[in-house]
């Protein structure tokens, strides 16, 4: 309940921001009006932007890839050793 | 591979910063500009700056809620 109410009260704060920027004038009015709209699609952009350097600097190791797959191995062995059926199927 | 990843990686992060100066020139710079500057041929008229994102937001939520509806669907036809 009380994530709902953040959210919430973070709405209303910026609702009052953009009528209070309304009606004091100081921006163009034209771009009070226009104001929404732009700091929706910049916040995809950025989320978008986020997504794309965070794939870029993924991480990968290519020595404990190795590793796993080698240990993947012998539990495959120690596994059939025992009777248990491992095959991917 | 991480090379796919890191061209998907470059690939979204350019997409998104192009829409992003392309959005911000339309929205901010160009009312400033005189009406018969060429730059003005590169820009779409400035209603088409409230109807194109209006316009991705009503697909995208009704292509969830289309989503969400067909899965639910799904669901229960397969209890049944």
């Amino acid at each position: 309940m009380k994530h709902i109410v953040k959210i919430m009260s973070l709405l209303v704060v910026m609702l009052a921001v953009w009528v209070g920027l309304l009606q004091a004038s100081i921006v163009p009015h034209s771009y009070t009006w226009l104001l929404p709209i732009y700091s929706i699609v910049s916040l995809g952009c950025y989320g978008l932007l986020m997504v794309g350097v965070g794939l870029m600097q993924f991480p990968t190791c290519p020595q404990e890839s190795v590793l796993l797959q080698k240990d993947i191995a012998e539990a495959k062995e120690f596994l059939k050793k025992q009777g248990v059926d491992v095959s991917s199927d | 591979m991480e090379l796919a990843d890191r061209a998907v990686g470059f690939l979204l992060s350019f997409i998104s910063l192009s829409i992003f100066t392309y959005y911000t020139f339309w929205v901010i710079i160009l009312p400033f500009v005189h009406g018969d500057h060429f730059v003005h041929k590169y820009f779409l008229p400035q209603e088409y700056a409230i109807l194109i994102p209006v316009f991705a937001g009503v697909t995208l939520l009704s292509f969830l809620c289309i989503f969400i509806g067909y899965v639910m669907l799904k669901s229960k036809k397969k209890k049944a």
